[in-house]
């Protein structure tokens, strides 16, 4: 028995690598189910009281670059909405499906190949999961995680997410994935080789889903190939409009007839 | 003694600051960030009790896992490579290495091929990656993927690391 535990602690550096390394694994594992590791989420609040501050500073570089894109966006709505003016439409009669917040992203992270972001809202403000997220360029993500100030964000540039889009001209429906290395293009997949893609045709939500509205833009063709085995489906490539790497200023979108479609889904199964 | 505890909490603080709010958007050539924290764990002094280094490595690594919005990738990578670098130093410096750290790592530096440096610092940055990247995505279908990611980032963190060594190692107590 001595000698068994002599052995034992002969190797205790061994002992002690392989019991962190579980605790890691541990982590690892259980970060993708919905109740992260409780330690981990109280002290994330810590480090992004430090982002928050740090974003603070940084944005003062780029104001410039803010404003010019927040104008570019009101003349293209003042725009939609002159046209909007010449109908004469009782405006309570219109129904309205999706209701628009503001939000800044304090956190960005594009290097990995599971990226998050972190945004300044959390449940007090009302941010609940699956809550889409966009910018005036097009879609950013999906809300994963809700504390009470922050909540995570799973990015496009995540490998695994899927997002329903279509080509807008021809209305074919597709996932949107990334594959990993470009931040620019992501891929739209599932569509059939008897469609007629063109490069530059724009590509929108599709609006199959409750968290994006239709029509939401998100970028345009860039390469459409097929693969070589007898697989029936295009590749396209698709170039973000959106530029990944230098976000700030971000709408929340929640649905209000998320519970209704919910509800049904499961009702289905 | 107590000058060199000090200069290992400088070191944590200052690098994890480093990578979690400089170098982690960086973003070089679109999405390749450099690992400028692996410094901290590549001229860790050897002298050190090897428990104490990798309990010490492991939270270093909890750290920036915080400042990545990841979960343990970062430990599980910081730790097996603390675990891995007595073998490696071994390896590479072969009788030079001595386990009880009578040397400190600015000899191992110094008094080395240029070779043996290169050999040092690529592998245990190469290994940090590769676990870091295949921890991350968890799946053998993107072997392809995991393997170039993993040598882009190790080219451009190795050219990171050997100029910060270059810099901290020269004046080590």
């Amino acid at each position: 028995m001595q000698r068994i535990i002599d052995s034992i602690l002969a190797k205790k550096d061994v002992l002690v690598f392989l019991i962190l390394l579980l605790f890691s694994l541990y982590l690892i594992t259980n970060s993708n189910f919905y109740h992260k590791a409780k330690i981990l989420k109280v002290s994330n609040n810590f480090t992004n009281l430090i982002f928050d501050e740090y974003s603070y500073l940084n944005e003062y570089f780029r104001l410039e670059d803010y404003n010019d894109a927040l104008i570019k966006e009101n003349v293209r709505l003042h725009n939609e909405l002159q046209n909007f003016k010449s109908i004469n439409i009782d405006s309570s009669l219109l129904k309205k499906d999706f209701i628009y917040s503001n939000a800044k992203i304090i956190s960005n992270n594009i290097s990995l190949l599971k990226n998050y972001l972190i945004i300044n809202k959390g449940s007090i403000d009302g941010v609940v999961r699956e809550m889409g997220i966009i910018s005036s360029e097009g879609i950013i993500g999906i809300v994963d995680e809700v504390s009470e100030n922050y909540s995570s964000v799973m990015s496009i540039l995540n490998l695994n997410l899927k997002i329903n889009a279509k080509v807008k001209r021809t209305s074919h429906f597709g996932s949107l994935e990334w594959e990993g290395l470009d931040i620019d293009i992501l891929i739209l997949k599932d569509i059939p080789k008897t469609a007629k893609i063109n490069i530059g045709d724009s590509v929108v939500t599709g609006g199959m889903s409750a968290i994006f509205p239709e029509n939401i833009k998100i970028g345009i063709v860039s390469n459409v190939s097929t693969n070589n085995n007898s697989d029936n489906y295009l590749r396209i490539e698709i170039k973000l409009h959106n530029d990944m790497s230098k976000l700030r200023n971000i709408y929340l979108l929640s649905s209000l007839f998320k519970n209704e479609i919910e509800q049904l889904k499961t009702k289905n199964q | 003694m107590n000058n060199l505890y000090f200069s290992i909490i400088i070191r944590f603080v200052m690098l994890v600051l480093l990578q979690g709010l400089i170098f982690n958007r960086f973003d070089l050539f679109g999405t390749y960030d450099p690992y400028i924290c692996l410094v901290f764990i590549l001229i860790f002094p050897i002298k050190i009790n090897r428990i104490a280094f990798l309990i010490i490595c492991f939270f270093f690594g909890i750290i920036l896992d915080l400042f990545s919005n990841s979960y343990g990738i970062n430990a599980a990578a910081c730790l097996s490579i603390a675990f891995l670098r007595p073998f490696i130093l071994n390896f590479v410096f072969g009788s030079f290495f001595d386990p009880h750290g009578v040397k400190m790592m600015k000899h191992y530096f110094n008094d080395s091929s240029i070779y043996q440096k290169i050999i040092y610092l690529f592998t245990i940055i190469f290994i940090h990656h590769l676990i870091l990247f295949s921890l991350e995505i968890f799946s053998i279908n993107h072997f392809n993927l995991i393997f170039i990611k993993t040598l882009n980032t190790s080219i451009l963190s190795f050219i990171f690391c050997s100029t910060f060594i270059y810099l901290l190692v020269q004046n080590e107590k």
